[in-house]
């Protein structure tokens, strides 16, 4: 199993300003899987996301991913866990500005304390394995929008994660982008048998690329098909 | 993570922000610049004052002075104070009084005798005593009586053996020899070069007159000096001296101005009184005056404008056969100490006998409190420049962690563990730290250079001292001491800033607006 959440409840603010951001969802999802997390806007993907992701806790509720108990991991090892066993990837790409791309690569690397010498042609790979072995030492603004999120994709893969999230990684992308960025995410994931979560609000990527949907309405999930 | 990379990463987040950083930087510099000026001064000038007090033995002397002391067993409380006053002013009154009333009854002098020589020789730490001796004698060289000064000394001293420009230096503490100045010389009529080579191995009588036994009046011839007219004008007019008290009715006096008189004068005797001790003693030598700048050399060996040196013994010798100054003792003795830092131990000593003292410490002490004070002040002037500079840092960090939020959560998002952004920060106001403190000591130490050349001449104009070594003084603790504090300082700056990065929430700040 690399995914099961138990009774996730996730609660935002208190008072007049309390929203339940998710309401008790579970699901199980199997080791190589790939679902899509459906829904519209402020229906509680990303936070679901987050919360798998190791970004956040949840108010109550379990979370096991990758084979670690989230609520039993200290500070230390949740951020050794986001960077190891979990790679995520943002719509807004969120690449470190004053970067290279190759550096942007190696930033989970950094953390894991891994040798300069092995992640930086660990980074070289990952970023030529997205096609951008040209691009290695140009900075976030001197990239378009595609070639951000590849080095972003590349940055998430670069550990080899077991588990791949992304959320919505190709809506600020134009189709043919969003397609590209979409299959080096789905060649990773078919290669290393990777589990991917896939938030999106396009049926038709849902479709194309996974093989089962979880439906998110008002923080409850509202129907899980295959 | 590894320690090369926090360094880089932060060395990288500072150089993004050059204005700010070298603006934060300039503030420790400045901090670190006053400090290591300050800690260098105080070593420096500490160590120039310890070089010039050991220049010779000046800094292992004391010299000891007879002193006055309240007599033991005088019982305080027995005197009483009449008459109607402030409590407090009778308690001085009586105190005063109990004392001796100044230096009247109860007090005891203790002078430099014989035996109390031989005590301050066996104090423990005391290597050598030199008695010195000096007072006033008359001097007769040939046929010539003259007023002269004294000192003792014996030629052991290098500086001065080069003093001596005829004849010789003592060989021995006790050879029967005398050495003569050059203006004492010349005031006895020796003008001649041919005159100063003549006399080496004359005798000169010295004779030593009791002050006590003088006549109560001093005749002399106006416009001539008591040797004007050779030794029998002299002898005649002490004759003359003599003879006035018992001729006082001759005169043309008042009844009140005979008796007023008659009262002062002592009691007249019969015959002038021999001087009490006299002896000859051959000139070995002629020598000069102290130059002004060997004169400016404080501790110079004797007092200026002495017409005679007779070797140490045999001035004590002398001087003791008279039986009025072996009462009374030395003017006063030099005790020579084995090491500098025992001298406080055998001045406490010799103060518990009831001598006064005098040593190089005191003075050196006093002039290191000065300087303590200076290097307290700057000192305080560094700790409120890095005290400020700390507060800049803590501002422009705080500053950059809510700039870096994003930059923050993404590092958070992909790994980045709670310590070791703080680590980050923590780097980056070492850094800081350490630039500003490198760059404050190197400063410090280039202004060392003209700094001590302006010091150095200006003492030079105003005491005529010409200072060997450095008054800055830079030893490795010194540029250590100036980095653990800036680098402290910017650290414990930075430890908020630190903590605020580390609490960033990654949700809320890659949330896309
Ligand atoms: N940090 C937050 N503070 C308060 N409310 C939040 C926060 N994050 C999300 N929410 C709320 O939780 C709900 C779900 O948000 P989100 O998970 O971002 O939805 P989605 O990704 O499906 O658009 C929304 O109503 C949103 O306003
Ligand atoms: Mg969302």
């Amino acid at each position: 199993m690399a995914i099961r959440a138990v009774e996730v409840w996730k609660v935002y603010g208190a008072k007049d300003a309390r929203v339940e951001a998710l309401q008790g969802v579970s699901i199980e999802v199997e080791e190589g899987e790939r679902v899509a997390l459906l829904g519209k806007s402020g229906s509680g993907k990303s936070t679901l996301l987050n919360l798998l992701g190791g970004l956040d806790r949840p108010s109550s509720g379990g979370l096991r991913v990758g084979g670690h108990d989230l609520d039993r991991l200290s500070g230390r090892e949740m951020a050794r866990f986001r960077s190891t066993t979990v790679g995520i990837i943002f719509q807004s790409f969120n690449l470190i500005p004053s970067r290279s791309a190759v550096e942007n690569v190696e930033l989970p690397m950094i953390f894991a304390g891994r040798s300069p010498r092995d992640r930086r042609a660990a980074a070289r790979r990952a970023l030529e394995a997205v096609g951008l072995g040209a691009r290695m030492d140009h900075r976030p603004d001197q990239l378009s929008g595609g070639e951000s999120q590849r080095v972003a994709v590349a940055r998430a893969l670069a550990n080899r994660p077991r588990v791949v999230l992304a959320d919505e990684p190709t809506g600020n992308l134009d189709s043919q982008t969003a397609r590209q960025v979409m299959s080096l995410i789905l060649d990773h994931v078919h290669e290393h048998a990777a589990t991917l979560v896939l938030v999106t609000h396009d049926e038709e990527l849902a479709a194309a690329c996974t093989e089962r949907v979880i439906r998110l309405v008002d923080g409850r999930i509202a129907a899980d098909t295959p | 993570m590894r320690w090369f990379d926090l360094l880089l990463w932060a060395l990288a987040a500072l150089g993004q922000q050059k204005l700010r950083t070298s603006l934060t930087t300039l503030g420790v510099l400045f901090g670190a610049f006053v400090l290591a000026a300050s800690l260098s001064i105080n070593e420096g000038v500490q160590e120039t004052i310890q070089r010039e007090a050991s220049k010779g033995d000046a800094s292992r002397k004391v010299t000891v002075y007879p002193s006055w002391r309240a007599k033991r067993g005088s019982n305080q409380d027995e005197v009483k104070v009449k008459g109607r006053m402030s409590p407090d002013r009778r308690e001085r009154i009586r105190k005063a009084l109990a004392d001796g009333g100044g230096r009247g009854g109860a007090a005891e002098r203790v002078d430099l005798t014989s035996d109390r020589l031989e005590t301050l020789a066996r104090l423990p730490h005391v290597r050598r005593l030199i008695p010195i001796v000096g007072g006033q004698v008359v001097a007769t060289l040939g046929n010539r009586p003259e007023d002269a000064s004294v000192s003792s000394g014996a030629g052991e001293d290098p500086e001065f053996r080069r003093q001596i420009v005829a004849g010789r230096a003592f060989e021995a503490e006790d050879e029967r020899s005398v050495l003569l100045s050059e203006m004492f010389a010349y005031r006895i009529g020796l003008v001649d070069d041919a005159d100063i080579a003549q006399v080496i191995g004359k005798p000169l009588r010295i004779e030593l007159w009791s002050p006590e036994e003088g006549p109560s009046f001093e005749v002399s011839l106006a416009g001539r000096s008591r040797g004007g007219r050779g030794r029998d004008e002299w002898l005649a007019l002490r004759q003359l001296a003599w003879q006035i008290p018992a001729m006082l009715d001759q005169f043309r006096l008042t009844g009140d101005e005979r008796s007023i008189l008659e009262k002062a004068i002592r009691r007249p005797s019969a015959t002038p009184a021999p001087p009490s001790v006299a002896d000859d003693y051959r000139v070995v030598g002629i020598f000069r005056a102290l130059t002004h700048e060997e004169d400016k050399d404080a501790w110079s060996r004797f007092p200026a404008g002495t017409d005679l040196i007779l070797p140490r013994q045999t001035a004590v010798d002398l001087f003791f056969r008279d039986p009025a100054r072996r009462k009374e003792g030395l003017a006063h003795a030099v005790l020579l100490i084995d090491d500098m830092r025992n001298v406080k131990e055998v001045v406490d000593r010799v103060e518990a006998l009831g001598l006064r003292s005098e040593s190089i410490v005191r003075f050196v002490e006093r002039e290191r409190l000065t300087y303590l004070l200076i290097f307290g002040g700057m000192t305080c002037v560094a700790a409120v420049a890095l005290l400020v500079s700390a507060l800049g840092i803590a501002n422009t960090m705080l500053m950059s962690v809510l700039q870096r939020r994003r930059e923050i959560g993404i590092m958070k998002a992909v790994g980045a563990a709670d310590w070791q952004l703080q680590a980050l920060f923590l780097v980056e106001g070492g850094l800081i730290g350490l630039i500003g403190g490198a760059s404050g000591l190197l400063l410090a130490w280039t202004i060392s250079f003209p700094g001590d050349a302006w010091v150095r001449s200006m003492v030079r104009r105003d005491m005529q001292i010409d200072l060997s070594g450095s008054i800055f003084a830079f030893p490795t603790r010194i540029a250590l001491i100036v980095l653990f504090f800036t680098i402290g300082v910017t650290v414990v700056a930075a430890l908020y800033p630190a903590r605020r990065a580390s609490k960033v929430d990654p949700v809320t700040a890659l949330r896309h607006d």
